[in-house]
């Protein structure tokens, strides 16, 4: 199988010293049409390695390259190949969502002819056509979710970063995202690195998984694989065993303070 | 071919501005160039003619140079620091990862950004030019010499343009990427305009016109400001004034006056783009996050001040959210630093307790919104966990009236004491009088002040609201004060009773906010 992302070392330290390690010396390969999914606890590093892949913030050491564009030194082709939605990204409110996807489309080069069409059969897709004008100051956080995939895909990029791609999302949009992110890759061949909170969503579509805890990838695998190493019945418990959790008798020790009226 | 990004980010920019016209969008390029015509042809011309002996008379007057000088000067600062403040507002950096994920140069970014502007910028060059070239047009003018002015005002004002935008993506950079920044540019926005506005006053009633009059102040004022690029203009414009229909008779003056211009705004441009990549980045710039401190003596004399028990941790709370705010306290020193150059310069020598009493419990009423409109400012939300809590609407009224009676009757006896002491042989019992009355009075205003709040709420910093309600609270008082016509007797249980009101129909939409 063909890697196109692939790191070594990949670190981005911050702080005096370094003493901050977002990502500590990162190797990980990731194939051609595969979805593989990154897990990891709140500030694990999931959001740098994403900026990383995609040349928006440089390593501190380390490289990268993606569909075998190095980060460093060829960003812009890294940008043209990728398509990302990040966690918790900007939008223009003063936009309707239609000149909002014709931007994004600028901004990509997507020709003039093939954009107005696509534009439309994502907005249809999304179930924001009937809204396309509508200034996106009055989208519901879900419908703006919905034009960031739109956005990620408006230049049909051959891989895609989803940041929590369906945190934001009602039961059915979630699973329309699912759904489009298994035809993605099945049918269109895409390579989907996606980073979630959602461990069935993630069991649900990805490959295989990564699982990375203080900037350091601890488990790379399909999620039977680090259920069977982790020695655990679940990949809950296999995550938790790997990242750490709270001892469930500490659950309710709060509670021994509390002075009775 | 695809389009040049900056010419996309432009382009974009352009849209954003324009979204709340968006219906009439493709016109309105051609209805703006229309009204500016008639504008320029028509109205400033007639508006000019009203006064145009003692224009032209001052334009051929010794004070002339100096007095242009001062006026571009300001309106340069007032372009520079306008794209500046605009971001300070609202620093957001989620955009610029969308900037940063595509293949796009932060130079075009930046380029994009100052040109989707422009057009704006322009409607103003276009009036303020359009009014010197009415001034100017009488005296015989020819084409090329009010071209030459245009093209003056236009590199003069798209130059301090270009480096507000710049400064602007720098701090929107540093400040946007921790609450403590994006608090501090908020605050930076508020005072940044207090130059302009010292300016401004020392204009109006400071006697600058009557100080430029005299030629060693006058020529002083060229010096210092003959090294500003703003200025560079002002001598070619008075010299076409001197020589209406002769631009040969100060050629060289205006080449290289305008020469320099140019090569000013070339190098800005040049700077500016070579900055654009630290102006676009979302590397953290700090990961000391802001922590609280024991309480000390003041929030233990708060809580004491509260009753203690809950309610004292209530008003506790109240002030540390308040007092942590930086962009809170710029709007403290921001009114107090108002009443002082209202008083350095727009003061009269004759009447000083006009200044006292009149005045300043007019804009302590701004303050006492600016405190208390903080109520609903945090949001519906914020207001819920008090409706939830049992007597929670009582609580934080309360606790909001309170809290601002304890801001604003410290500045109000200070204020009023410095200023009533710096009355030439003042008494101690008018000084006690003094005292008494502005407190009394805004100490009404704050209660006032927290109706108009609740009664009209802002549940946003970005909502016109809040700034509604500054305008209404000194605007009551100021309908109070002449029907009460400055009779203390009568305006000060007036302003209460008037401030009871609004907090009584305030505190009852309180409990219908949904």
């Amino acid at each position: 199988m063909k890697a196109v992302i692939k790191s070594e070392g990949l670190s981005k330290y911050y702080g005096k010293g370094g003493e901050i390690r977002a990502v500590d010396g990162l190797d990980l390969e990731v194939y051609e049409g595969e979805t593989f999914g990154l897990l990891g606890p709140n500030g694990a590093g999931k959001t740098t390695v994403v900026r990383l892949l995609n040349g928006i913030i440089k390593p501190t050491s380390g490289t990268a390259t993606v569909k075998e564009f190095d980060i460093l030194e060829q960003e812009n082709n890294v940008k043209r190949v990728t398509g990302m939605l990040a966690e918790s990204p900007g939008l223009y409110d003063k936009l309707s969502g239609y000149e909002f996807l014709e931007f994004m489309g600028a901004l990509y080069d997507v020709p003039g002819e093939i954009l107005k069409e696509r534009i439309d059969e994502l907005l249809k897709l999304f179930g924001l056509h009937d809204r396309r004008d509508h200034l996106i100051e009055g989208y519901s956080s879900g419908m703006k979710q919905k034009l960031l995939i739109a956005a990620a895909l408006i230049h049909d990029p051959p891989i895609l970063f989803l940041d929590e791609p369906t945190s934001t999302l009602d039961p059915r949009a979630s699973h329309m995202v699912k759904e489009l992110i298994e035809e993605l890759a099945d049918t269109a061949g895409k390579t989907i690195f996606m980073c979630s909170h959602l461990l069935p969503v993630v069991e649900e579509l990805c490959d295989r998984i990564g699982i990375i805890n203080r900037g350091k990838l601890v488990a790379v695998g399909t999620v039977e694989e680090i259920i069977d190493k982790s020695g655990k019945q679940t990949l809950e418990e296999a995550f938790i065993a790997l990242t750490g959790g709270m001892v469930e008798s500490e659950l309710l020790a709060w509670r021994e303070q509390i002075v009775q009226p | 071919m695809s389009s040049p990004k900056w010419l996309v980010v432009a382009r974009n920019e352009y849209r954003v501005y324009t979204s709340r016209i968006r219906r009439i969008r493709p016109h309105f390029p051609y209805l703006m160039v229309g009204l500016l015509a008639i504008y320029v042809a028509f109205i400033a011309p007639a508006v000019i003619g009203l006064f145009i002996d003692d224009l032209l008379a001052f334009f051929l007057s010794q004070v002339a140079v100096a007095m242009v000088q001062i006026l571009l000067f300001m309106i340069f600062v007032y372009f520079t620091i306008l794209p500046i403040t605009y971001t300070l507002k609202d620093t957001q950096t989620e955009l610029l990862e969308l900037f940063l994920a595509a293949p796009i140069k932060p130079s075009d970014v930046l380029l994009g950004e100052f040109l989707g502007q422009m057009p704006f910028y322009a409607i103003a060059v276009t009036v303020i030019a359009g009014l010197f070239t009415a001034i100017l047009a009488p005296l015989g003018l020819d084409m090329a010499q009010m071209a030459m002015i245009i093209m003056i005002f236009a590199v003069t004002f798209f130059s301090a343009q270009w480096i507000g935008t710049v400064i602007a993506a720098l701090l929107r950079t540093r400040l946007g990427k921790t609450a403590r920044g994006r608090d501090f540019g908020k605050a930076l926005a508020l005072v940044m305009a207090f130059p302009m506005i010292a300016l401004m006053y020392a204009t109006m009633g400071g006697g600058l016109l009557e100080a430029l009059a005299d030629p060693g102040t006058s020529g002083m004022v060229k010096t210092a400001l003959g090294w500003l690029p703003s200025s560079w203009g002002a001598e070619v414009i008075v010299g076409f004034a001197s020589n209406p229909g002769n631009i040969g008779a100060v050629g060289l003056e205006t080449l290289t006056r305008f020469g320099g211009l140019v090569a000013f705004f070339v190098a800005a441009l040049w700077v500016g783009l070579k900055a654009a990549n630290r102006a676009y980045s979302i590397e953290p710039t700090t990961f000391i996050a802001s922590r609280a401190m024991p309480d000390g003596a003041f929030y233990k004399t708060v809580k004491r001040l509260g009753g203690g028990g809950s309610f004292g941790t209530l008003l506790v709370s109240v002030f540390k959210d308040y007092g942590r705010r930086l962009e809170n306290l710029s709007k403290i020193a921001y009114v107090v630093g108002l009443l002082v150059l209202m008083n350095v310069f727009l003061g009269d020598p004759e009447h000083p307790q006009y200044m006292v009493l009149e005045v300043a419990p007019l804009i302590f009423s701004v303050l006492a919104v600016f405190v208390v409109g903080e109520v609903t400012l945090r949001g519906k939300e914020g207001l819920f966990i008090y409706r939830k809590a049992p007597s929670g609407v009582g609580r934080l009224v309360k606790a909001r009236l309170l809290h601002g009676l304890l801001v604003l009757v410290p500045i109000t006896v200070a204020v009023t004491a410095v200023r009533t002491m710096l009355i030439p042989n003042v008494t101690y019992a008018s000084l006690l009088t003094n005292i008494g009355i502005t407190v009394l009075i805004v100490a009404a205003n704050v209660v006032l002040a927290l109706g108009l709040s609740l009664l009209n709420p802002a549940f946003t910093a970005k909502s016109g609201k809040f700034n509604v309600n500054a305008m209404i609270a000194p605007q009551l008082g100021f309908v109070i004060l002449i029907i009460s016509r400055s009779n203390w007797g009568l305006y000060i249980p007036l302003i209460w009773f008037v401030g009871i009101v609004f907090l009584y129909l305030g505190i009852r939409k309180l409990s219908r906010i949904e």
